[in-house]
């Protein structure tokens, strides 16, 4: 790629995320500290943490952050050290199950998990038949336990991206540094804590960062379960009434701030200056064949977190083929119906249309951007190329809500991107929006693909008078196209799955995607949690294709795309 | 310091048989090596000492002591590792205390014992350094500290040189061997640079297909193989096939597609009969060129290369009827011999002559 070609990738690039990223943000933030007649003023701000309602908002929100990412780092730390020692039986199939809650769509599942956990719910059932509660008096574990019920939910759909980073941070440890500890008197669980777990830390920092951020700005969950007593659901509830009322505005900023700074403490704690492991590894790990108990323990323990975290979806899967659910163990009368209605449904077909549509359009503006970014970060030396790396990843840190709502305050009429919205039409932001937060994946993987492709491939076509951007295309693409489809089918079932931008930006019905549809269906009377099961089956069933299609290709390497 | 003794050592990774019922005595207080070509168990050996494998079947004593399934946190040796595994997320100073604090040794000692350690490697006043920001040759000298401070009963050094550059290396082996000999350590030295071992050790073992191909001082290694791997192993050498003739004034002659040599066996316990197979080892240093073409022990071939290095120069030639390449070095060369395709003759004393169970 010549000189000019790379500035041109550079500009471009600055461009769209001064337009797309920090325009939408400062436009929130401005909003937040300007008063209708333009002079600056700290009153929002400082009338939000008046009002406890928000206050508790942001308390609830912090807790769910904190308890979903201890919940995460619980559930996947165990499950990655026996992995990362051990030798048990079906390791390579249980291994890859334990990451496919991580595509099933988290606000799904909780449909699922009302079902069990609601006050008629099959847990209770199940107590009371064994006698253990009163029937009369169910216990409201929902009501009572609303943020349980989130946190549970969120931690086993985010779990996969703790055990994923640790795993790959143990795989980086030499293991002469273990034996060195032993070696000079230190074995087993003193050798863990001193020095294994300190020197994965980075790692679990960077996936514990991401679990916090998605988890604390979570939307979609908590909305399901009612629980509207958080930050992110408060800011949804203010869009309604948007013109006038700054304090939406006020809480993403608050939410924004939090974010930045839960992020810079917990790097300060954790985070270090761990360097990477000097000289290279000499000996290889072998791992332990594990005895018939540890056996066990291994793989009881891989069945019961992938259990647990399928069950609520397996929840939905019953919800759509139930007539009737309701104060039963399992359903009483089993249908198809609900899938015939789903699709005669006028939301649901054209839903599923529409995601499709945006999906596949942002994916293919990742896919060109993402190879044009990695390749100058990869192969040129263009000064200021890590700037551009870094500020591809950007978008991992910033919450998703934040950016919806900065889009959506953009392109309101009279707003200077209202020419985004086509009549009522969504689509150019929405597109934009999937983009943007889904970018940091299939810079990534392009990037591992271009350090894994030796630049002399390239030089030897140029060297036969082949034009360098055409030997891009005839030599370079094709040999990291593993690591591009990997990047694109995972960019692709997120953008499917979006809640906060879909939710925020699409007003008009016929312009749903899938995730705002089931939300149209869950909040309407009659049968429609029932069609937003079906639909929901339908939207996982899609998922699960591409997801084991991304896993088949790019194997382990899976992890390194959750890295901030 | 602990004296080491080996008894039938087996070990096996699936059907791959690392080490196979080896025997071997390391006294206290020496500097022994193990050498051997990749694959031949060296390392496997180093480890099974310091417990890191258990051997399937066989004996490790300690002063007498059977450590054999002992684990390695209790066997207080100390490991000097090949990639040096210092921990990145400690700096130079606790990395070299962590071993003492693993012995509850008291906060004030540990102050001293690490400031002496550190001091000994030539590494004074660098405890606060990242471990990151040291060169090859500072970390290097930090693992060594780290190893020596804890008083190991026995010192494990894997290739620990390996990743330094050859001027490094030179002045590190001396350094290791003064300090052993200042602690009167017993270490035990697993290298695959024979310069190393030659060197500094005082004994060294040569492994081959996890057996004890020889043991003995450098000079016995050097000058008296025991076989054909050996020989090749230990320094550079010239191996022909050949059969006994007959046995005449204390050499034996053979009879060798290169023509007619005396020798003498590498164990003065093995006379091989007239009409046994044997092979023949000559170094390139023991071949001098030689103008008359019949004197005793001369191999006569075509020059097909020479490289002059100053203080010696090499020649390699060929002979017919012989497949391999003879290689002749000449200290102190006067002219260099250029001409390739011209006669050389070179020649070897008897007592140069190495005669070797066959190959």
């Amino acid at each position: 790629m010549n000189r000019t070609l790379a500035i041109s990738v550079y500009g471009i690039t600055v461009l769209f995320f001064t337009l797309f990223f920090a325009y939408p943000i400062w436009h929130t933030v401005r909003e937040a500290f300007v008063t209708p007649e333009g002079s600056l003023t700290l009153s929002y701000i400082k009338e939000l943490f008046r009002n406890p309602i928000y206050v508790e908002g942001l308390i609830n929100s912090f807790y769910m952050g904190l308890f979903t990412t201890l919940l995460c780092l619980v559930i996947a730390l165990p499950l990655a050290l026996m992995a990362n020692y051990w030798d048990f039986r079906g390791k390579e199939l249980l291994n890859s199950l334990i990451l496919v809650p991580l595509i099933l769509p988290p606000f799904v599942g909780a449909l699922g998990v009302r079902q069990f956990l609601g006050q008629s719910g099959v847990f209770n059932t199940f107590l009371i038949e064994l006698g253990l509660m009163d029937a009369e008096a169910p216990y409201d574990w929902l009501g009572e336990g609303q943020l349980f019920g989130v946190v549970l939910m969120n931690a086993l759909h985010l779990y996969p991206i703790a055990y994923l980073n640790i795993s790959a941070a143990l795989a980086n440890v030499d293991p002469a540094m273990e034996e060195a500890a032993e070696n000079l008197g230190c074995p087993g669980i003193r050798r863990l804590f001193r020095v294994t777990l300190p020197m994965i830390m980075p790692g679990v920092f960077a996936g514990a960062t991401i679990i916090f951020i998605w988890s604390f700005t979570e939307l979609g969950v908590p909305l399901i379960f009612d629980f509207s007593r958080v930050t992110s659901v408060q800011i949804f509830d203010g869009i309604k009434d948007l013109s006038g009322n700054p304090f939406p505005y006020a809480l993403v900023v608050v939410m924004l701030a939090a974010t930045v700074l839960f992020y810079l403490l917990g790097k300060w704690l954790f985070g270090g200056t761990v360097g990477a492991s000097t000289g290279r590894a000499t000996t290889g790990r072998s791992l332990k064949t594990a005895s018939p108990l540890a056996n066990l323990l291994c793989i009881g323990s891989f069945v019961l977190v992938t259990g647990l975290a399928v069950l609520p979806h397996l929840g939905v899967i019953l919800l759509s083929v139930s007539e009737q659910w309701y104060g039963t163990l399992l359903p009483q009368n089993w249908t198809d119906q609900h899938y015939f209605d789903a699709i005669g449904h006028p939301l649901t077909l054209n839903s599923i249309g529409n995601s499709l549509k945006y999906a596949s359009l942002a994916t293919a503006v990742n896919v060109i951007l993402g190879i044009a970014i990695a390749y100058v970060v990869v192969r040129t030396k263009l000064p200021g190329r890590q700037f551009l790396d870094a500020i591809s990843m950007l978008p991992l840190a910033v919450p998703g809500l934040v950016l919806a709502f900065g889009y959506l305050s953009m392109t309101r009429e009279g707003q200077p991107f209202d020419f985004l919205i086509l009549g009522e039409n969504p689509i150019l932001i929405l597109v934009i929006a999937y983009a943007v937060r889904r970018l940091p994946y299939v810079v990534r993987s392009a990037a591992a693909g271009f350090q894994q492709t030796s630049v002399t491939l390239e030089e030897a076509g140029q060297n036969l008078g082949c034009p360098p951007l055409k030997t891009l295309v005839k030599v370079t693409l094709p040999l990291i196209a593993a690591n591009l489809i990997a990047g694109g089918l995972l960019a692709f079932s997120f953008a499917m799955l979006e809640v906060s931008d879909s939710l925020i930006l699409a007003e008009q019905s016929q312009y749903f995607p899938i995730t705002k549809a089931i939300y149209a269906l869950v909040t309407s009377l009659g049968n429609g949690p029932h069609l937003a099961s079906a639909l929901g089956v339908w939207a996982m069933t899609f998922l699960g294709i591409t997801i084991v299609g991304a896993g088949v290709i790019l194997g382990k390497k899976l992890g390194a795309l959750f890295r901030v | 310091m602990v004296s080491i003794q080996i008894r039938g050592l087996v070990k096996r990774f699936g059907n791959l048989v690392a080490l196979n019922r080896l025997d071997l005595d390391i006294a206290s207080g020496e500097l022994f090596f193990l050498l051997g070509p990749s694959g031949c168990g060296k390392t496997t050996l180093l480890r099974s000492i310091a417990g890191f494998h258990l051997p399937e079947e066989g004996t490790i004593l300690f002063d007498g002591d059977d450590v054999s399934q002992v684990p390695p946190h209790k066997r207080e040796t100390a490991m000097m590792f090949q990639s040096y595994a210092l921990w990145p997320h400690l700096n130079v100073y606790k990395n070299v205390a962590f071993g003492l604090e693993e012995r509850r040794v008291k906060k004030t000692e540990i102050k001293e014992q690490v400031e002496a350690a550190l001091s000994m490697v030539k590494m004074d006043g660098l405890g606060n350094r990242k471990v990151n920001q040291l060169s090859g040759g500072q970390q290097q000298r930090v693992a060594l500290a780290r190893a020596l401070v804890v008083r190991p009963r026995c010192l494990m050094l894997d290739e620990p040189l390996s990743n330094l550059d050859a001027k490094l290396r030179i002045e590190m082996r001396t350094e290791i061997r003064r300090i052993c000999k200042e602690f009167g350590l017993t270490a035990i030295y697993v290298t695959h640079d024979q310069k190393e071992a030659l060197s500094i050790a005082d004994r060294l073992a040569v492994l081959d297909g996890g057996n004890i191909a020889q043991v003995g001082t450098p000079e016995e290694v050097y000058r008296q193989p025991r076989t054909a791997l050996v020989a090749g192993f230990i320094g550079e050498t010239n191996l022909v096939d050949g059969k006994v003739v007959c046995h005449s004034e204390g050499n034996i002659h053979v009879q060798t597609p290169v023509g007619e040599l005396a020798g003498r066996p590498s164990d003065s316990a093995w006379l091989p009969e007239p009409g046994e197979a044997v092979a023949v080892s000559i170094r390139p240093e023991c071949l001098s060129i030689d103008s008359r073409p019949t004197t005793r022990n001369a191999i006569a071939g075509k020059l097909t290369e020479s490289t002059y290095l100053g203080e010696v120069a090499h020649y390699s030639m060929k002979v017919e009827g012989h497949a391999e390449t003879i290689h002749l070095s000449e200290l102190n060369p006067r002219r260099i011999i250029r001409g390739a395709g011209e006669t050389l003759c070179a020649t070897a004393k008897p007592e140069d002559v190495v005669l070797l169970p066959p190959r």
